[in-house]
Order: structure tokens, then C-alpha cells, then sequence
């Protein structure tokens, strides 16, 4: 009658499957739930700290690196700058044509301001002029820029000579003109002005964004102008960008050079771009030091949790549940957590960029990657604030588990 | 209730020279050279005094701990060197256990406290379910199914916890002072349950240093320091 071997015995199994595994995880945190949501907020914090950054940086600013691009960088803008002398320092009158026979140069194009407002008709004129400019231009302006139309035609060897003129877009937005469909006039420094163009925002110059811009000719004709030109923007070649900058001021103003100021205008674009580079690396950093708080703060309210439920655990271990077992339970704990904070997280980070883009009348783009990647990242998280305890639970011999006081 | 024909063995469990030796520092031999069968459908009660080593003894009968030497045989199957993995198993199958702190989960109801005593065993919920249902109507219990164990009294409370400790059918129970925290009243009213389900044919040891509770056991093992010092039988 004595069996001293287990051979003949078929062995017995504790089991478990998923769905009980999920339920006892999840068993913690239902009788618990105030100090689940407190202890996610760090998650949740980090989370919408990054899905929101990203979300904004992809709906706005991002295209900039875009733009720079197709803008270039090879377009120098020449004008007077403050002399030594008393008068105000300008540009001779043949500068153009000085700029044009410098080698690399293959474009030029010449810009004067006009005084004067640009009004819709001729009876209310309170002195406003709604910091609308007029710009007389030369007709390759669009081109150096290049910048596109979002209505209408640019200035042509035909229309220059006529009172035509094109808007920016800033320009065309405060006069309320939507198109050039139909006869739209503007009275441009007392004379009747036809609108046959409204230019797309200008990146590369934002000034002529506010402009209303008339050919030379028409100018000279209507409003009688014979000023110089004030600022010309000059394309040349990218590889002799550096050689012609150095050599502008002394083509310019030979005797005078230091009177002639000269800038590349994809340089405000790039300190922008660095600008924002600068505010989506601080509030990344931000993020991540409130991800890593959040991991800490999970596994901190893990560790109390398996200190406090010592006897659930030498009662579970009784009953039958392996030392993996215990683990899972503590380790789905802990994953649900930062999910829950994860998920919450990425909500709040999503409205965040949506109230935001809606505000800059931004298109509201989250790509799926921030999405996907918030929930990997609190999964990952909570794998790692989770490990610990676990195995500290499971470990623990399950008399010790059982003792009282 | 029990059905003998599943058993393996005359014995529900049997202890082979069991010694228990805690290396300290200081160096405690808690159990020295413990031999005893437990048949199945006993109603066994051991007692002694505080510190004679009836907690190590019952937590090494339900293999929550390895003794230092010796063997154990639960129902003919001996555990002595198997995995902790292994040892889980034949807890989830085998044993059951009732403490004196209940250690019933709060937020559970009794039903589902019950139903604990199932969750390792790799039962389906649904039967999980069924079969708690009417264990709790073994203890009387089926009225406070839906309570929270906050809601119950300490006697409903062992009650619960004596029927998770029976849900699976186990091949004895071990109750550590199940009626250390009750009144005399729910102590009475314990007892006659372990008696009862003991008459149904579960076998139950009982360790106390109540003698009065030790009444109801028809054998009675004592130990003094770590050692058998009697094993009456009425
Ligand atoms: N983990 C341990 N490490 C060292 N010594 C221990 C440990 N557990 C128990 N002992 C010692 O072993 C002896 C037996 O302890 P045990 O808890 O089994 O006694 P008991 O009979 O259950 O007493 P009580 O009636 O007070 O519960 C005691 O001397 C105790 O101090
Ligand atoms: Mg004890």
C-alpha cells in the first residue's frame, strides 16, 4: 500500500488562461481606482506632452524644411543700409544693371516702395491704409521669388504699362478680394487700379506679402515715380552665392560700399526652422523626463502594492498559483496602468493638436506612427515599471507571503 | 460527497520522518522526526502549545514549504522534491486551506471568494461558477452570494473561506486556528460545519491550541516541542 514513487501518478497542473490572467491583473485596480488614475497621470502627462508636439510640429512648422527646398537658397536681397553720412543712404539708379554683370548672377529684380494707401473705393479714406504697401516691381519678381499666383496673372511687358495691379496675399485678405473674377478695383494712390493677380504668401519676402505691386512703367506713368530702386533681389548661382555676397556692396557703391546692405533670405527661414528645432527638442525632453517620472511613479505604486497585498499573495500561492502566475498578475497590473495612462494620454495630446490647428487654421494632421507609438512606448513602460515587483512577488516564499501582523 | 474510487492511495496523507530545521541564526529545529497517516474521511485535530511547531508542520502538509528531511505522501503521490511549479499543481488540485485571518479578497464577492478556490485549476468559468454556488450552499451561505466580505460577519466570513478551501474537491483541508478570530457562538457553529462536512466524507485537519475546539476531532495528535508527543483516537 505504500506509493512511494510519483511515476504512475499523472502530474498535476495549476492553469490559467488569458482571460482569468487579465481579470486578476485588472482585480487591483477596480478596488483601487483613485490611486490607479493618480498613479497614470505621469504617463498620461508625457504621453500628450509628445503625441501633442509631434502632432503640432507635423501640422505646422515641419514644412518649413519643405519650403527651404523649393524656395532655395541662392537669392541675396541688396538695399541701402544706414551710411556714415546724414542723408538717407538709396540705391543709384543703374545698381540693376551694375548686379546683372556680375557672373553668377542669373536674375535680377528690382523693387521700389511707393507712399500711398491702397483703399476699395474713393469715398472712405480715414487716413488707414491697413499697412498695405505699393511696390512697383520688375516683371521677373514672381519668378526670383518663386512664388505662384492664386488668382489671376502676373505683370507682363503689356500690363506694366497699364494701371494693373497684383496683390499680395496679406494685401488681397485685408481688402476682402477672394479672386480676380469680375472687374475688382482698388484705389491705389488716388487712381483707379485693376486687380488681375493675388499672389500665394512669398516665404523668402514677407513684406511683399502686405504689397500691392505695379509695373515700373505704369508707375512712371500714373503715379509719376523716378525713386531708385530700394531693394533688388538677386539669384545667382548656389555654388558663388558666398563670392557674389562678398563682391555686391563694392559693384553696388563702389565708392560707398559699406552703405549697401546685403542678406540671403533663406537665412530667416533656416533661424526659424532652428528656432522651432529648438522649442520641439525642449518639449520632447520635456516629455521624456515626465515619461520617466510616470515609470518610476508606476513602479513605485507597484511596489507598495506588492507589500500591501503580501497575504493575497501567499493566499493566491495556497491556492494553487505558480510563481508565474503571481508575476502575470502584478505584471498585468502594471501594463494595464500606464495602457490606461498611455491611451488617456494620446487623447489628450490629440485634442491638444486638434484645438491648436484649428486655432492657426492648420490642417490637423496626427500621423498614425505618434498614435501607435504612445501606446507602444506606455506598453513598453509599463513592462519595465512592472518587472520588479512582479518578480518580487513571485519570489516571495509563500509562508513568509502568509504571515500576519 | 468524496468519492473514494478517485483516490490513489488509503491515505489522504502520510509524513515519513519529517524534520524541520530553520538555519537562523539562532538555529531552530521547529519539527524533529514526525510520522503519521491521515486516512481519508478523518477528522484530525493537532494541538500543542504556542510555538510547538503546528504551523511549520501544516505548512509543509500543504507543501508551502519543503521539510529539511523526510517524505510526504499525499494521497499516495510523494512531493518531496518537486518543482515549485509542480507543487502549485497539487495544490490547485489537492489541498485545501482555511486560515485563521480568512483571507478572503476584498472587492470580491463571496461567491466569487469562493470561486478563487477554482481559478488555478483550469476549470472553465461558467462550471467555476456553478460549482461555487453550491458549495456556498454547503455552508449555508447562498443568500450572501452577491456580498462583499465587508458586508458579512466573521462567522459568514470563515464559512466563505472554508467553502473556497472545499470547492475543488481536495484531498484534505488544513485549517491553521480556523476559529481564532471568531466568537464563541460562530466557533461553535464552525466546528459543527467542519463536523458535518467531515460526516459527508471530507477529510479535515485541524490545528489548534484550543482544546475545547480539539473536542470535535475523534483523533487527536499532540505535539510538544516539535515532536509527536501523543496520537489519541476516540
Ligand atoms: N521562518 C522562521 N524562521 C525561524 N524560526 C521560525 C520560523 N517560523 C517559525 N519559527 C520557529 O519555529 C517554532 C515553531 O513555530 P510555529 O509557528 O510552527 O509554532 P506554532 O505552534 O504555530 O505556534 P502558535 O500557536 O503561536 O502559532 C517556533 O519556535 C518559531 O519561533
Ligand atoms: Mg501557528
Amino acid at each position: 500500500m505504500d506509493h512511494s514513487t510519483s511515476d504512475k501518478f499523472t502530474e498535476l497542473h495549476s492553469k490559467m488562461n488569458l482571460r482569468d490572467i487579465f481579470s486578476v491583473g485588472s482585480s487591483g485596480l477596480r478596488t483601487r481606482r483613485v490611486r490607479a488614475a493618480l498613479s497614470v497621470t505621469g504617463i498620461t502627462i508625457g504621453i500628450a506632452a509628445l503625441v501633442g508636439i509631434l502632432g503640432l510640429s507635423q501640422s505646422g512648422s515641419a514644412d518649413l524644411l519643405k519650403d527651404l527646398d523649393a524656395l532655395g537658397t541662392n537669392l541675396l536681397t541688396v538695399q541701402a543700409g544706414d551710411g556714415f553720412r546724414s542723408q538717407e543712404a538709396t540705391l543709384s539708379l543703374d545698381a540693376t544693371a551694375m548686379i546683372d554683370r556680375i557672373g553668377p548672377v542669373y536674375q535680377v529684380s528690382a523693387t521700389t516702395k511707393i507712399t500711398g494707401g491702397v483703399f476699395l473705393n474713393d469715398l472712405i479714406q480715414d487716413g488707414r491704409t491697413k499697412g498695405i504697401t505699393i511696390v512697383a516691381a520688375d516683371l521677373n519678381l514672381l519668378s526670383a521669388q518663386r512664388g505662384s499666383l492664386k488668382s489671376g496673372k502676373f505683370l507682363d511687358e503689356m500690363t506694366s504699362q497699364f494701371p494693373f495691379v497684383v496683390l499680395g496675399s496679406v494685401a488681397a485678405e485685408r481688402l476682402g478680394i477672394r479672386n480676380t473674377s469680375g472687374d475688382q478695383k482698388v484705389w491705389l494712390k488716388e487712381k483707379w487700379f485693376m486687380v488681375i493677380g493675388i499672389m500665394e504668401p512669398l516665404p523668402l519676402a514677407a513684406d511683399l506679402d502686405r504689397s500691392a505691386i505695379i509695373g515700373y512703367p505704369a508707375a512712371d506713368k500714373f503715379l509719376g515715380l523716378d525713386e531708385p530702386p530700394e531693394v533688388i533681389y538677386v539669384r545667382a548661382y548656389p555654388e558663388h552665392i558666398y563670392d557674389v555676397r562678398s563682391v555686391m556692396p563694392a559693384t553696388v557703391n563702389p565708392e560707398n560700399p559699406e552703405e549697401v546692405q546685403v542678406g540671403r533670405a533663406s537665412d530667416v527661414l533656416e533661424a526659424r526652422i532652428a528656432a522651432s528645432d529648438t522649442f520641439l527638442n525642449l518639449f520632447v525632453g520635456l516629455g521624456a523626463v515626465a515619461l520617466l517620472v510616470g515609470t518610476i511613479g508606476i513602479a513605485n505604486v507597484m511596489v507598495i502594492a506588492v507589500i500591501e497585498r503580501r497575504n493575497e499573495i501567499g493566499l493566491r500561492r495556497a491556492l494553487g498559483a505558480t510563481k508565474f502566475h503571481i508575476a502575470s498578475q502584478f505584471l498585468t497590473e502594471s501594463l494595464l496602468l500606464s495602457v490606461l495612462g498611455g491611451i488617456t494620454g494620446v487623447a489628450v495630446g490629440m485634442s491638444v493638436t486638434a484645438t491648436y490647428a484649428i486655432s492657426q487654421d492648420w490642417s490637423i494632421v496626427i500621423p498614425v506612427y505618434v498614435v501607435v507609438g504612445g501606446i507602444l512606448c506606455s506598453i513598453l513602460i509599463g513592462g519595465i515599471a512592472g518587472f520588479y515587483p512582479a518578480m518580487r512577488a513571485a519570489n516571495m516564499s509563500p509562508t513568509e507571503a502568509l504571515r500576519t501582523k | 460527497m468524496i468519492n473514494l474510487e478517485n483516490r490513489s492511495s488509503q491515505f489522504a496523507l502520510q509524513l515519513k520522518e519529517i524534520s524541520k530545521i530553520y538555519p537562523g541564526p539562532p538555529i531552530v529545529q521547529a519539527l524533529s522526526d514526525i510520522s503519521m497517516s491521515v486516512n481519508h474521511g478523518e477528522l484530525l485535530g493537532i494541538i500543542g502549545s504556542s510555538g510547538s511547531g503546528k504551523t511549520t508542520l501544516l505548512h509543509i502538509m500543504g507543501t508551502l514549504s519543503v521539510p529539511s528531511s523526510g517524505s510526504i505522501l499525499i494521497d499516495g503521490r510523494n512531493v518531496v522534491g518537486m518543482s515549485d511549479k509542480q507543487l502549485s499543481g497539487v495544490r490547485s488540485q489537492q489541498i485545501g486551506f482555511v486560515f485563521q485571518e480568512f483571507f478572503l479578497l476584498p472587492g470580491f464577492s463571496a461567491l466569487e471568494n469562493v470561486a478563487n478556490g477554482l481559478l488555478y485549476s483550469g476549470i472553465p468559468l461558467d462550471e467555476r461558477r456553478e460549482r461555487s454556488f453550491e458549495m456556498l450552499g454547503r455552508v449555508a451561505l447562498e443568500h450572501r452570494a452577491n456580498h462583499l466580505p465587508n458586508e458579512l460577519s466573521g462567522g459568514e466570513q470563515q464559512r466563505v473561506a472554508v467553502a473556497r478551501a472545499l470547492v475543488h474537491n481536495p484531498s484534505f483541508v488544513l485549517a491553521d486556528e480556523p476559529t481564532g478570530n471568531l466568537d464563541s457562538e460562530n466557533t461553535a457553529s464552525l466546528m459543527e460545519l467542519f463536523t458535518k462536512l467531515n460526516e459527508d466524507g471530507t477529510t479535515v485537519i485541524l490545528i489548534t491550541h484550543d482544546l475545547e475546539v480539539a473536542e470535535s476531532a475523534r483523533r487527536k495528535i499532540t505535539l510538544r516541542d516539535g515532536r509527536v508527543y501523543s496520537d489519541l483516537s476516540r
